[in-house]
Parts: C-alpha cells; structure tokens; sequence
C-alpha cells in the first residue's frame, strides 16, 4: 500500500479569509504571534508502487479537480503509510523518510526533501484544524 | 410557441422547485433536467439553481460541475445556448469555466444582507438586453416570509 497526499493551498497572491478568521480566532485563545493560511490535504492510498505514471495521474486528479488553479496551488508527494509508519516512527529521529523514499524512486528530489519536515508539521497543522473547529463552534 | 427552459436538479439543488415555478410564471415551459441526464431534452436554455449541491464538498460547485449532463450543457452553451446560473448554479458555472474566474470567501468576514444596488455594464446579454447601459438596478434581499 503507498500513500500519496496531495496539498491545496490559496495562492499567495489570493486573500485567506479562512486563515484570517482562524488567525483571529487563535489570538483571542491566546495563541498570539502566528499567521495562519489555510488549504486542504488529501490522501491518495494505492495497491503496490507508486510509479511515475501513478503520480503523473495523480497530478492530473489534482489540476482537474482537487485544485481550483485559478486561485490554489498543490503539491504532490509521496508519503510512508501506516503500515510502514512503525520503521519511519523508530527511525524518526534519524531522518527516517528518506530511505521510503528512495524505494519509491518516481517521486522527486522536493519530497524527499520536504519527507522529514512534513512529519513533523502533520501533528501540529491537526492541532490547529481542531482549534479552529472549536473557536468557529464557539464564535 | 413558448420557450422550453430546463432546470437542473443536482444532489443537494434546493431552489429548483422556485427556478420551475419562476418559469412557468413567466409563460416559458418548463422542463426538469437531472444531473444524470446525457441530455437536455432539446431545451432552448438552462438555469442551473441555487443550493448546496454536493453539500459544498471540496469547494461549491466543483463536484456538480463534472455531473454528466454538464458535459451537455456546456456544449450547448458553447453552440449558444443561454444558461442562467444562480447562487450555487453560478458557482457551477465558474467551476465549469463557463464563466471566468473563481469565487472566493468574503474578505471582510462579515455576513451582508441588503438590497444591493447595480450598475449596468454590458445589454449585449440575454438576460439583460431590456436593460439600458448605465441603469441602476437594485436587487432586492430575501424578505423574511410570513408565517
């Protein structure tokens, strides 16, 4: 099983009223100083490999549909799935992702790059999504 | 002869029942489309209506825009045919690039309800040829209804 998670952010240039309204929201919990924008993940499982042509497909999804590109970027990367979560978890200090990585040589240079912060910053973005949820309940 | 005008019906459409109404009321015909139709019943123009198709998943309208009657609709729009999009019909027809653009969230975060005032920019459209360039228009806000 492989799992491919592709991220949509606003572009740059378009304004975040959601970020904002979470920004907000952050600050009058007392979590001051920090600058939200917000996008969507979604996670892509696949039977076997991820091949260059499974990711090339994948980017296609993302452009037809999972993206607006008129005002979202994305990004495609491959990431470890659960069931190989237990090496990368014993290894993450280590940085771990690089070596799933390289078994799935279709993916490029960015993600494996990019592998090592990601997991990191999953656990925190869940953090803020949850957050917010519960500043909109409460606004 | 009067003018057969298709409504399409998307899960989740709320305002078509009004669309059909609207119609008949207007002396058109009117005629209901189904999202899953491969045709549109050989309409003379379509109003996609308002509501929350697809319940607004991954952004309004981005679902509904690739139902298959869709594909019809925006070859027949493409061949001339006139399509009214309203609310959610409007975002459809963004997402299905019929109209240029995308809608994003208001960026003053402040929910507005009030009768807008509109200026009139271009008569070479069907739906507003009986305008005249530089009228103001006003669109009136959903009145509270009587219970």
């Amino acid at each position: 099983m492989a799992r491919v998670v592709v991220d949509v952010m606003p572009k740059p240039e378009i304004l975040d009223p959601q970020g904002k309204a979470v920004t907000g929201a952050l600050a009058r919990l007392g979590f001051a100083g920090m600058s939200v924008r917000q996008g969507k993940r979604f996670e892509l499982e696949f039977d076997g490999e991820v091949t260059e042509e499974r990711l090339a497909e994948v980017r296609r999804a993302a452009e037809t549909l999972l993206a607006n590109t008129v005002i979202e970027t994305f990004d495609v990367r491959v990431e470890p799935t659960p069931e190989s979560a237990g090496a990368v978890d014993e290894a993450q200090n280590s940085q771990a992702g690089n070596n799933q990585a390289e078994n799935n040589k279709a993916e490029n240079n960015k993600a494996e790059n990019n592998k090592a912060e990601n997991s990191k910053a999953d656990g925190s973005e869940a953090q803020s999504a949850e957050e917010a949820e519960l500043a909109a309940r409460a606004g | 002869m009067s003018p057969k005008i298709g409504v399409v019906t998307f899960p989740g459409s709320l305002d078509d029942q009004d669309a059909l109404r609207a119609i008949r009321k207007c002396g058109g015909e009117p005629v209901s489309l189904w999202h899953g139709d491969d045709n549109v019943d050989g309409v003379d123009a379509v109003i996609l209506p308002g509501g929350f198709s697809y319940g607004d998943y991954l952004r309004c309208g981005a679902i509904s825009r690739f139902a298959p009657v869709m594909a019809e609709v925006i070859k027949a729009a493409e061949a001339g045919m006139p399509v009214l999009g309203i609310c959610n019909g409007f975002q459809i027809l963004c997402e299905a690039q019929l109209l240029p653009g995308a809608l994003i969230r208001n960026d003053v975060r402040v929910f507005v309800c009030k009768d807008q005032d509109l200026q009139v920019e271009s008569v070479d459209t069907t739906w507003t040829s009986e305008f005249t360039v530089g009228q103001t228009i006003t669109l009136v806000r959903r009145r509270r209804l009587r219970s």
